[in-house]
């Protein structure tokens, strides 16, 4: 099955597929609701076997540790189906789109080499990545301390985001610029991985990118320059590289103001409209990631290239997934169903 | 040879102090295979946290030999014990402050290699502002207005960097670059110049420190770097000394914490397969052979005197996915053991095919490619390559002997067809006889497939399959009758009547398995049964046409020897001889490659793909390190 058609019609017709899995308010609502012991079901109906795993039908008992690790085993699996018939830039860049995961292995490897954890413990927390693991994970955990772990790092597939993070953290020894430097990478490299397939699959999927990436973009500015107090020259240098709605003169610009409330009030305005009311960071957040819902909503039901479907999906059913996190943490710590209401802040993703 | 060996179930039960002897005792054995242990009353890990403390030791142990190259050949005496939890926890201790040792000395090796750099880039950089003429000491005054840094940033960051600083007036101005790192003059006004420490910061910016001695005058700034120089030399001349004398003073004791880690790999090895235990008990659990049950009795009551429990049983029905297949092989046999696990390890109780996959595939490989000067080069090139080829030298030998024996039977002698009276047949000659003979052995060899089929899923203890299934006892009556009706309809038998009974017995009985296999609606059943009893007919002929090929690259061979000569014919005497070599080259290379991949083909399509599971467990006993 090496013929593009065919390949692209399978790819069309698997998102389709999955689309449907997608959970409706509706569906979270009665996730919250249902008695424990039909919460496995539930699960498996709604194609999350990995969760259902987790979750004991017997006592209600669910593992709360693992939850995380299960989501994402959950999402890698279905990566790893929608990857099959893809090659070239498109292969390429889902590939580094499950990066994001190693690189939370990353952050885990190097936190827990600064408190001294045991390896075993370490390796009991990373996210098993399956085929997309390209870290030698079990070397990197017996590393002796963050220096050895660090030039193990740069010696693999990830040396140039790596290269970057080391340099910030031995002129500051801070943890904080060891993650800054690592998420800026990465998504530098992945806007980077999006620039080729913007070029040949056109808006959809450029809209995609621009809504994570602005996002991302305008968070960290807000949180880097007012919850940390950072100076604006360096707020800049910390946000990622783009050419989407916020370009760097405008990210400058932005990071120059002297309130949140100022740079909400100097955005465009769409984004004023729609951001209005909204009083601090994970509100804003919150909203663009509804924003970025719906758009994703909108490209996966269009008759878009097939890629930009199936990232549609992807980003869809990670937010699905997050919910449906929240709904178990929440049932787990025996919390009121309001509350657990409130904790999903989440806008209707479904277009009127 | 044609099955696994018997193997039995074990459960070693022992005081939990002496785990680590009874698995370094299995080990020693080299025949137990271990299995998770699956006891309710035994619910601990008692060997967790010893398998935890070898995997740390053993990657210390790991870097230091890379770090300090290898203690030389590893000879563990017989009557060496395992050491203990807390043995193994001092030998990591231990391990642990030599690593911390030696990376000190190497991280003070690695700053000793950064600063010499650092110096070379600095008298680079003092040779670039000589030439600028810049007055350093009035540039870098601390009392000035104006901030200066001179240093070094990833070139990648340049320009986001200057677009950064530019937010605060400084200004970026760059003056050399030495592999990926650019060298640059900042500059901006001291009253904003903590603003961009974070930045700098974050940007990986190495300050160039520009010394006292380096702002003074140029020949006073060489000197000083000259004296920087030979102080380096000193301290790595230091460095070097520190790290031989780790070598020395550590050397013996990290090749007996070499041995104590290779004695505690057993019980490691164990403990990832799972070793349960209770108080003060433990229990490992695994396969052996059963024929050397009493060995092993008489091995534990040497090492653990009778202070063990030993209980042991046939697999069950449910273990049968579980059991790793133990395999024995001939020497002369196992160079063609690789080829059958490529596809897969047979299960246990399966038909092992590796000694019918040998036999057959050189049958297939000398009938199509016979001929006895071919045959005799390859033999030749097997033998001169020998060294280089391992095991598979027999392989290459074997199959040229078969060729050399075709191509007795055929008559054939580097293409030339009236050198030698065929044994047998002339493939160019009876080109219909051929064909009749390949699709009769293809045939035959359908029939072995399925009653190889049928004795493995027999023994799987699915009876239906084997039975009714389309590659069982039923798909072979159906093929049986159909090859029968055939047979008679173009006079060879005479058995058209009772083959056509069988053939309709057999297909029925496969139409019917297939009807009660199928979970759907009635028409979705009806469907599916049809085409599933077509497809049963279709496969079963087509796979045995497929054996047509066995005939055609036999004619194809000759077809080749036949345009070589045709070629020659036109050249003179010297055209004619180099045309006759360089042709049987190619005919040996591309030919004989072309034959040795479609008996393979042959092997796994139409072979193993109908019997063979391959998804079995391959015997992996517990063995100890070896030299």
């Amino acid at each position: 099955m090496h013929d593009p058609t065919a390949m692209s019609a399978y790819l069309d017709t698997r998102v389709s597929l999955y689309a449907g899995r997608l959970l409706p308010d509706e569906a979270l609502e009665e996730l919250i609701e249902l008695p424990d012991e039909a919460v496995a079901e539930k699960l498996i109906g709604r194609g999350l076997p990995q969760l259902a795993m987790g979750y004991d039908r017997t006592d209600g008992v669910q593992d709360s540790s693992s939850l995380e690790q299960r989501i994402i085993v959950q999402v890698l699996d279905e990566t790893r189906v929608l990857i099959r018939p893809l090659s070239g830039n498109a292969r390429r860049f889902l590939t580094f789109w499950t990066a994001r995961f190693e690189m939370s292995n990353v952050k885990t490897l190097l936190r827990s080499k600064m408190t001294g954890e045991r390896p075993a413990a370490i390796l009991a927390r990373l996210i098993p990545m399956g085929t997309f693991g390209r870290l030698d994970n079990e070397d990197l955990a017996h590393a002796e301390d963050v220096g050895e772990l660090l030039r193990r790092l740069e010696a693999g597939p990830y040396a140039a985001i790596v290269r970057r993070a080391r340099r910030a953290f031995e002129q500051s020894h801070n943890p904080f610029s060891l993650d800054a430097a690592l998420d800026r990478g990465y998504y530098e490299g992945l806007v980077q991985h999006a620039q080729p397939l913007e070029e040949t699959v056109g808006e959809p999927f450029r809209s995609l990118m621009a809504n994570l990436i602005d996002r991302i973009n305008l968070v960290w500015l807000l949180r880097y320059r007012f919850n940390y107090r950072l100076p604006p020259a360096q707020v800049y240098y910390l946000l990622v590289a783009s050419r989407y709605s916020l370009p760097s003169a405008r990210l400058r610009e932005l990071a120059a103001l002297d309130s949140p409330a100022a740079v909400l009030g100097a955005l465009h305005a769409a984004w004023q409209a729609r951001l209005s009311g909204v009083k601090d960071i994970p509100a804003v957040f919150a909203y663009m990631e509804h924003a970025a819902a719906e758009q994703a909503l909108r490209v996966l039901r269009s008759r878009a290239p097939e890629i930009a479907r199936a990232f549609a999906y992807l980003i869809l059913r990670e937010r699905d997934l997050r919910a449906v996190r929240a709904v178990l943490r929440g049932r787990h710590l025996g919390l009121a169903d309001d509350d657990i209401r409130l904790a999903l802040r989440r806008g209707p993703a479904e277009l009127s | 040879m044609l099955r696994a060996e018997p193997l039995l179930r074990i459960q070693l039960v022992m005081l939990a102090s002496e785990a680590q002897d009874a698995a370094l005792t299995l080990a020693r054995f080299g025949l137990f295979n271990p299995a998770p242990c699956r006891v309710e009353a035994l619910a601990e890990s008692p060997a967790v946290a010893y398998r935890e403390v070898w995997l740390e030791a053993e990657a210390r142990l790991s870097k230091l030999l890379d770090a300090c190259g290898d203690t030389g050949p590893l000879d563990l005496p017989d009557a060496a014990e395992a050491p203990s939890l807390a043995d193994l926890q001092e030998v990591n201790h231990w391990l642990k402050d030599v690593w911390i040792a030696c990376s000190d000395c190497h991280e003070n090796e690695a700053q000793i290699e950064e600063v010499r750099s650092h110096l070379g880039a600095l008298e680079d950089t003092l040779a670039k502002l000589e030439g600028l003429n810049v007055d350093l000491a009035h540039l870098l005054r601390p009392d000035s207005l104006l901030a200066v840094n001179i240093g070094s940033l990833p070139a990648a960051e340049l320009k986001r960097v200057t677009e950064a600083l530019a937010m605060t007036g400084h200004l970026v101005s760059r003056f050399d670059q030495a592999g990926d790192q650019v060298f640059a003059v900042i500059a901006g006004a001291r009253a904003r110049h903590d603003e961009v420490r974070g930045l700098l910061a974050q940007a990986g910016w190495r300050e160039l420190p520009v010394p006292d001695e380096l702002r003074a005058h140029p020949q006073a700034a060489r000197a000083w770097l000259e004296a920087e120089r030979a102080r380096m030399d000193v301290q790595s001349g230091a460095a070097c000394q520190v790290r031989d004398g780790l070598r020395e003073q550590f050397g013996p004791r990290l090749h007996e914490a070499r041995m104590r880690l290779a004695l505690a790999r057993p019980l490691a090895e164990a403990a990832q397969a799972g070793i349960s235990g209770r108080g003060g008990l433990a229990a490992l659990s695994g396969w052996i052979p059963r024929r050397q049950l009493n060995e092993l009795r008489a091995t534990l009551d040497a090492r653990l005197h009778r202070r063990y429990w030993l209980d042991q049983r046939e697999p069950a029905a449910d273990d049968l996915a579980e059991v790793p297949s133990l395999m024995r092989y001939p020497g002369w046999l196992k160079p063609y053991v690789p080829l059958v696990k490529s596809y897969g390890v047979p299960r246990y109780g399966e038909l092992d095919p590796a000694l019918p996959f040998a036999i057959t595939y050189l049958l297939l490989f000398g009938a199509m490619f016979g001929d006895i000067g071919h045959g005799a080069t390859i033999l030749l090139l097997s033998l001169a390559f020998a060294r280089r080829l391992g095991r598979a030298v027999w392989i290459g030998t074997a199959a040229g002997a078969v060729s050399m024996l075709f191509g007795l039977f055929y008559g054939s002698i580097f293409g030339y067809e009236n050198i030698l009276p065929p044994l047998w047949l002339s493939p160019l000659h009876d080109p219909l006889r051929v064909l009749t003979i390949a699709v009769a052995f293809g045939v035959g060899f359908i029939v072995f497939t399925l009653l190889a089929n049928v004795h493995n899923q027999w023994v799987a203890g699915r009876v239906a399959e084997a039975l009714l299934d389309s590659s069982g006892l039923a798909g072979l009556a159906f093929y049986l009758g159909a090859v029968g009706v055939l047979a008679s309809w173009t006079g060879v038998l005479v058995v058209a009547q009772p083959a056509a009974i069988l053939a309709g017995l057999g297909i029925a009985g496969v139409a019917a398995f297939k009807w009660h296999e199928t979970q759907a609606g009635l028409g979705e059943r009806l469907l599916v049964t049809l085409i599933e009893t077509m497809e049963t007919a279709i496969n079963l002929f087509s796979n045995t046409l497929s054996f047509m090929r066995v005939a055609a690259f036999s004619l194809n061979h000759v077809a080749l020897a036949l345009a070589v000569f045709t070629l020659a014919h036109g050249l003179d005497a010297v055209g004619h001889g180099i045309t006759l070599v360089l042709g049987n080259i190619v005919i040996i290379v591309l030919e004989g490659g072309i034959v040795a991949i479609q008996a393979l083909r042959l092997m796994y399509y139409e072979g193993f793909s109908r019997f063979f599971s391959g998804d079995g467990r391959e015997f992996v006993p517990l063995r100890i390190e070896k030299a």
